[in-house]
């Protein structure tokens, strides 16, 4: 399909959308107005109306996925998260601090210990200067390190924020907050809230779709991409890429395409049936479900099958076609989002650089998770960009917290490897595409990377930011929860305007 | 003729539109049903717990009444005219006028607000919060209102309530539902499965009045009964096999499950239901059993992450037990109130506090183990427990004898090492244990030692010629003892030591000393617990030597554990604090446990601790518990409850549908029914109401298109765990093995892949892998995939209500997960055999196997359709067919896996995954 096919589909969706929102609206209107007649005549059904009208979304559960509109036009119609799990390094990744390796072996001061808990610091560390060569790059002259030698190739396509906090120092509280917006878990994920704002426009595929590399799972679970409170039906479909793609969604053994074909013919048939007798419009949507789930059956295989792709594509992304590797799960990103999947979040597990062991060492382990994503994560901004998609497609990247200038020294004893602790004043994040500004940088932290200084932002702020791009003001976007309106960014978050073009 | 009708008609109707317009203008203003909601809608977001704009709240009356910020007074009880709210929302400058910067309230909020205030302001109490009273069954009564007449349709009081409501929307109930049907229905709602055999078999001979009063019976004194509704409650008491956040490591808990299930089944009271999982361990001489209840609060979660703060992740804990016992058991929102009053109820911010200080006494402490646990015994250790008891209240005393016994039962009291502090050369490892390298100290703070002559302690070594000394307030002061720690082998292990005697409580200073050490940074000691105790008592008495021996013994014998409560004794007392804007770092007032105000007054002589509290909670003056209870029982068998948000019965709620029968049944379950819950399931499911087809007509689609007046049957789709409990039955599968750890059917491979985890989902095989869905292991981070599909929940929190949805996952699941494939191949196996080799049979056969009905001739047609296509298909590729029978076996052959293709869909039609 050309880019003007593309282009041009998408209006025709887009209007398509327009209509089945006012039906949508409609349906609901439907509703209420019987609550309101009921009013009239029992004066008690009096809050069913406006405590639905409380949501800041219509939930239909016959038809929990349609797509909607945004309240206000956004540029971005898809996001695709790049979590890189355990937290790497912005001190030899992006924040250069020439200052830091000026107090390299030396004691920490006391004025950064004193009132402050780290995760495994115990006492007294010393300071760790940078383990990395950091370069100008690009017009804009952003500072990368040799770490990332491919990524600095395009950091005119970036907005860096430098000076993210969090006030989270353990993994799976932290992910959570940069996720679901609380440190507790229960709450609806990011992805979830996109999912049940924005339904799919791709009914043949998950709207959400979470990819994970690095061998485990994010430290806090499927938490990271579960609905909390929100119907089940918008958590991240986690698609794999040993097994079935999705879970179930290949046909048994010994049943070929056109047999399972037969077969949810006749289910559908005897369901038609029932309908007959039932009259019950349920029986229709579960007809349609499972229309929609032999569509899926095809569409998801055809997209998470990456073998196809032109030699050229796997050059530029280094992928490895049947290995569940980090680079194969950013290429299915691209290949998602093209497709019509709304959000698409990637976990890839291993940057947690404590120093324990050599694949933990900040000078050995990191470096080899650096290499794994450089290429990758380059070739994904120049593929969607040439595909035009990057002008709709927000990527993120970044991880749960910063690591600390000094040297991790867990519970008070030597490391057999450099590494660094969980630190939550300073980290850096990055975005690109989808009406981000192009090579920027936004927020300093002091001259150690210890404190944020200026243009600090937290991740309630990043999501705000997040949902502004497709079309959201999180403050007026709730869902009614234990008897409150709760959102994403619970009582905090600012859109980070600065990084915005 | 007919002109006559129609003139009639009119003038009925016109005459019962003046009467209700007249009765409109007579009545008095309802605070609940007409202001508060006006209230809610448009003013309290400003005026009320949150925040209190120009100093006006409308939360309470004293509130409302009061002068505000300007000196004016917003309401002037009597005295529209001089209400400075009547004035404010009559503005036309929207910058002065209220609600501010909204659009105006419309003529009739005006007036209702005008008219109440000109009443005198009177203040009502939310129906949920005002105790449940005796409620009249209403008799049908004519048009006019003279005549008694008997309802042809209603057969029980549940019915009169309805019929009263249908007759008022001038709408009629469904006929009964068909016997089949009926059967079905039934069974799934009361056992969560297809009736037994023997059971449905029963009731379709029975042509007999009695028969569907005997299936009901036959069917609540079934030992599934239990297990249906424990899959219920389990939700409730966010039940799980792990202990969440990032390892999610496992937990024994499994035995809490089989607690509630024989709970249900012997169907004890729901007030002592309560009680027990509340309070089990503060009931006198507490049993096995009443401990096991109290884990309901020990299924909060556990932190094992290294880092943590366990204080922290305690509270949280605590908080959690706060929200559960308000979501779950009382049906109202209190998690608000946390952070500042409720935005829209009467519960003020310390309120949240008192009622936590209820909780923050239990000995839990986010430690690695899960201390407290109970320590189960096996046969010959608990004969002997049996008799040290009993030697010690002979030769000692009752008391003594006692806390022996419960210390044995629970290594309580003791404090955890993670309670240490001050460490030089020491640390809390993994912030679990308290470890100590060469020259290391650290500080165990705030020891009570009045009579503590030696201290247990439980620890692990690996090095020989550890010395640990404890000295009294401070590293020098007098030494309490000096320790040879020995190494330990394997595990842990539990030492003792002579303290020197002294008064009162104190901090006690620990230093290590272990030259033998390899390196400065070798951990050589780490502690997980210390209890301090008088001597063993009854030295001089016969048989002492045996007696020590024998609770040494006891204290090492093997033993299976399962977390529960247990209460600080006096000297470990936490006190309670609010927490300023909800931030547990930020303390604020100390308080003492206690109730809201608003609701029921704590009963007298109550004590104050979790006991009282659930006397308080099962009193018949508290409005809230009996109402949550019946409002679930009758979302269970109805697919909504009265009140459709199970979670919040508070003015923010979507009211009942009918609260006189919510109040009705409420009042019968506690009053007459004593809490039984099975009776009043029965009360419910013996109604006409219940017993209704489910068919919808446009006429009913069009009147009552969410069946919020109960004119049909409902319909829903079945549970996560029906779904697969069904399908087992159904192919035969079924194992009914009851109770026992969680089991591990089948799972695809690469689901669990915690981080620091390396447990594995190992498949049972045999009758495990074919257990009914509750006994799955339910893995928080990770929980069974297929049922999540269907609407499971995760269970990290409280989950009051689950809301279903439709979704082609849900049909990829039971069309391909190899589970269901296995089930399929079961049920075509069954067919064969129950129907011998005509295919039209077989498929009959199954259709009544699913259903309880004859397929009709078109369906029959579909599935013989199907039958043949894949038929001719395994015909020509045997390997196909080998692969779908899943090897070579018996079953291997075309016409069995032909049949396995039609049982596969035949488990996916809309009738066998919902209930009709």
């Amino acid at each position: 399909m050309t880019q003007k096919e593309l282009h041009n589909q998408r209006l025709v969706r887009e209007a398509e959308q327009a209509v089945m929102r006012m039906n949508t609206r409609r349906h609901f209107l439907k509703e209420s107005a019987m609550g309101l007649g009921a009013l009239a005549l029992g004066s008690l059904f009096g809050s069913c109306g406006s405590k639905a009208s409380q949501n800041s979304v219509v939930f239909d559960p016959a038809h929990p996925l349609l797509p909607k509109l945004p309240p206000f036009a956004g540029k971005a119609k898809s996001v695709i998260y790049l979590h890189m799990a355990g937290a790497p390094s912005q001190l030899e990744l992006f924040d250069y601090k020439p200052e830091l390796m000026k107090m390299d072996g030396q004691d920490c001061p006391q004025s950064l210990l004193e009132g402050k808990k780290f995760a495994f610091i115990r006492g007294v560390p010393k300071m760790l200067g940078p383990q990395a060569k950091f370069a100008q790059h690009g017009q804009s002259g952003a500072w990368v390190s040799e770490n990332m030698p491919h990524l600095s190739t395009i950091v005119d396509e970036i907005s860096f924020l430098k000076a993210v906090t969090t006030d989270q120092f353990n993994h799976a509280p932290a992910q959570l907050m940069v996720h679901t917006g609380s440190a507790r878990l229960g709450r609806p994920s990011l992805g979830s809230w996109v999912t049940y704002g924005l339904g799919t426009e791709n009914q043949n595929l998950p709207g959400f779709v979470v990819l994970t590399s690095g061998g485990r799972n994010p430290d806090a679970g499927k938490s990271v991409w579960g609905s909390g409170f929100l119907p089940s039906v918008y958590q991240g479909v986690q698609c794999r890429s040993e097994g079935d793609p999705v879970l179930f969604i290949k046909d048994p053994d010994g049943m070929d395409r056109d047999l399972r074909k037969a077969s949810i013919d006749a289910i559908n048939e005897v369901n038609a049936q029932e309908y007959k007798e039932y009259n019950d419009p349920e029986i229709l949507s579960r007809i349609s479900q499972y229309e929609m789930a032999y569509k899926m059956q095809i569409s998801v295989p055809e997209v998470m099958n990456i073998n196809n792709e032109p030699q050229y594509i796997h050059d530029m992304y280094g992928t490895k076609p049947g290995e569940g590797c980090f680079a194969n799960n950013v290429l299915l990103a691209r290949k998602l989002v093209e497709k019509g999947v709304r959000f698409v979040q990637l976990f890839d597990w291993g940057w947690d650089s404590h120093g324990t062991d050599a694949s933990l060492a900040i000078d050995v382990g990191f470096i080899n998770k650096c290499r794994s994503v450089d290429k990758c994560i380059t070739a994904l901004i120049l593929d969607l960009k040439q595909r035009g998609l990057l002008e709709e497609t927000l990527v993120v990247w970044g991880g749960e917290f910063g690591r600390t200038p000094m040297q991790e020294n867990r519970e008070g004893k030597k490391m057999p490897y450099k590494g660094r602790d969980h630190h939550t004043e300073a980290f850096t994040i990055w975005m690109a595409g989808a009406g981000i500004k192009k090579g920027f940088s936004y927020g300093e932290t002091d001259e150690i990377g210890y404190s944020a200084i200026s243009g600090k932002v937290e991740p309630f702020d990043v999501q705000a930011t997040i949902l502004n791009q497709l079309g959201f003001d999180h403050e007026k976007f709730t869902y009614d929860f234990q008897g409150r309106p709760f959102r994403l960014t619970d009582t905090r978050g600012k859109v980070i305007s600065d990084i915005i073009a | 003729m007919k002109k006559k009708i129609i003139f009639g008609t009119l003038i009925i109707v016109a005459v019962a539109v003046s009467v209700w317009l007249i009765d409109q203008n007579n009545s008095t203003v309802d605070f609940t049903t007409q202001v508060k909601p006006i209230i809610n809608k448009n003013c309290i977001t400003c005026h009320g717990g949150v925040k209190q704009k120009g100093g006006f709240s409308l939360l309470f009356r004293d509130e409302a009444l009061a002068k505000t910020k300007s000196g004016k007074y917003a309401i002037v009880p009597g005295d529209p005219g001089n209400s400075e709210m009547i004035r404010r929302i009559n503005l036309s400058d929207p910058e002065d006028r209220m609600p501010y910067k909204h659009d105006p309230l419309s003529k009739e909020d005006i007036d209702v607000l005008t008219k109440w205030i000109k009443e005198g302001a009177p203040w009502g109490e939310h129906w949920a919060y005002v105790p449940v009273k005796e409620v009249p069954v209403p008799q049908p009564k004519t048009f006019f209102g003279l005549i008694n007449t008997k309802s042809d349709w209603a057969k029980k009081p549940v019915d009169n309530f309805i019929e009263q409501k249908l007759k008022e929307q001038d709408l009629k109930p469904s006929a009964q539902a068909d016997k089949q049907t009926l059967l079905r229905r039934v069974s799934l709602d009361l056992i969560g499965m297809p009736a037994p055999e023997n059971i449905a078999t029963n009731f379709l001979n029975d042509n007999s009045e009695n028969a569907y009063t005997n299936l009901v019976d036959s069917l609540l004194a079934s030992p599934h009964f239990g297990e249906k509704w424990t899959s219920m409650w389990l939700d409730l008491a966010r039940y799980a096999d792990t202990k969440g956040y990032e390892a999610d490591r496992g937990r024994n808990i499994w035995k809490y499950r089989d607690w509630l299930i024989n709970a249900f089944n012997a169907d004890m009271p729901y007030d002592k239901f309560l009680t027990e999982q509340l309070a089990g361990d503060l009931l006198p001489n507490p049993t096995d059993n009443d401990y096991i209840a109290t884990a309901f609060h020990r299924n909060s979660m556990t932190n094992d992450e290294g880092g943590t703060e366990n204080e922290e992740f305690r509270t949280s804990a605590v908080m959690d037990r706060v929200s559960t016992t308000w979501q779950g058991l009382m049906g109202t929102t209190f998690a608000c109130v946390q952070c500042h009053s409720h935005p829209y109820d009467p519960f003020k911010h310390d309120e949240y506090y008192k009622f936590m200080a209820f909780f923050n006494n239990a000995r839990d402490e986010d430690t690695e183990a899960d201390y407290p646990l109970l320590r189960q015994y096996g046969d010959k250790d608990s004969m002997d427990l049996l008799r040290l008891k009993n030697w010690l209240a002979k030769n000692v005393s009752e008391t003594k004898s006692e806390e022996y016994y419960t210390f044995l039962k629970t290594w309580q009291p003791s404090i955890n090492s993670l309670q240490c502090d001050e460490f030089v050369n020491a640390a809390l490892v993994s912030s679990w244990y308290a470890g100590m390298r060469n020259n290391g100290s650290c500080r165990l703070p705030h020891v009570d030692l009045e009579n503590k002559k030696e201290l247990m302690f439980r620890y692990t070594a690996s090095s020989k010629n550890g010395l640990w000394t404890i000295h009294l307030d401070s590293l020098s002061g007098p030494v309490l003892s000096s320790v040879q720690i020995a190494p330990v082998k394997e595990g842990w292990k539990i030492a003792t030591t002579e303290i020197q005697s002294t008064e009162g409580a104190h901090d006690l200073y620990f230093t290590y000393k272990n030259e033998g050490l390899k390196t400065p940074e070798e951990t050589g000691v780490l502690f997980e617990w210390f209890a301090f105790t008088e001597k063993f008592p009854g030295k001089e008495k016969p048989g002492y030597d045996s007696a020590y021996h024998l609770f040494w013994q006891l204290m090492n014998a093997p033993v299976s554990t399962t977390p529960v409560m247990y209460e600080n004794p006096t000297n470990m007392h936490r006190a309670s604090y609010v927490f300023e804007r909800g931030n547990w770092l930020v303390k604020g007032d100390k308080v003492e446990p206690d109730v809201p105000k608003s609701l029921n007054p704590f009963p007298a002589n109550a004590p104050r601790n979790r006991l009282g509290l659930a006397m308080w909670l099962t009193s018949k003056q508290n409005p809230l518990t009996a109402r949550t209870m019946v409002n679930r029982v009758w979302e269970q068998l109805f697919g909504t409850g009265l009140a459709e948000t199970l979670e919040d019965l508070g003015s923010q709620g979507i009211p009942p549908t009918h609260p006189e029968l919510l109040d009705w049944l409420s009042y019968q379950f506690m009053n007459d029914d004593n809490w039984s819950t099975k009776k009043l399931i029965r009360t419910i499911v013996m109604s006409a109401t219940y017993q209704q087809d489910s068919k919808l007509t446009p006429e009913l689609e069009q009147k009552d298109p969410n069946n919020k007046f109960y004119t049909r049957g409902a319909r829903v789709r079945l549970s996560a765990e029906q779904v697969r409990d069904q399908c087992l039955c159904v192919s035969g599968l079924m194992s009914n093995k009851m109770y026992g750890p969680s089991v591990y059917p089948y799972q695809p491979n690469g689901i669990w892949l915690s981080p620091w985890n390396g447990d594995e989902w190992k498949q049972n095989t045999g009758e495990d892998q074919y257990r009914r869905a509750l006994y799955t292991y339910w893995k928080r981070s990770s929980p069974y995939p297929s049922m999540i599909t269907f609407d499971g929940v995760a269970r990290e929190v409280c989950t009051v209500r689950r809301i279903r949805t439709n979704t082609p996952l849900q049909a990829l699941t039971t069309l391909n997960d190899s589970a269901y494939i296995d089930i399929a191949r079961s049920f075509a196996y069954r067919m064969q055999k129950l129907a011998g080799s005509d295919v039209k049979q077989q498929i009959k056969t199954g259709f009544q196997l699913a259903t309880y009905h004859d397929i009709d001739d078109k369906s029959l047609h579909a599935f013989l359709n199907l039958y043949n296509t894949a038929l001719a298909k395994f015909k020509s590729a045997p390997d196909k067919t080998c692969e779908m029978i899943g090897g070579m076996n018996e079953h291997t052959n075309a016409e069995t896996a032909a049949l396995s293709v039609v049982a596969n869909a035949m488990l996916n039609l809309d009738e066998v995954v919902t209930k009709n």
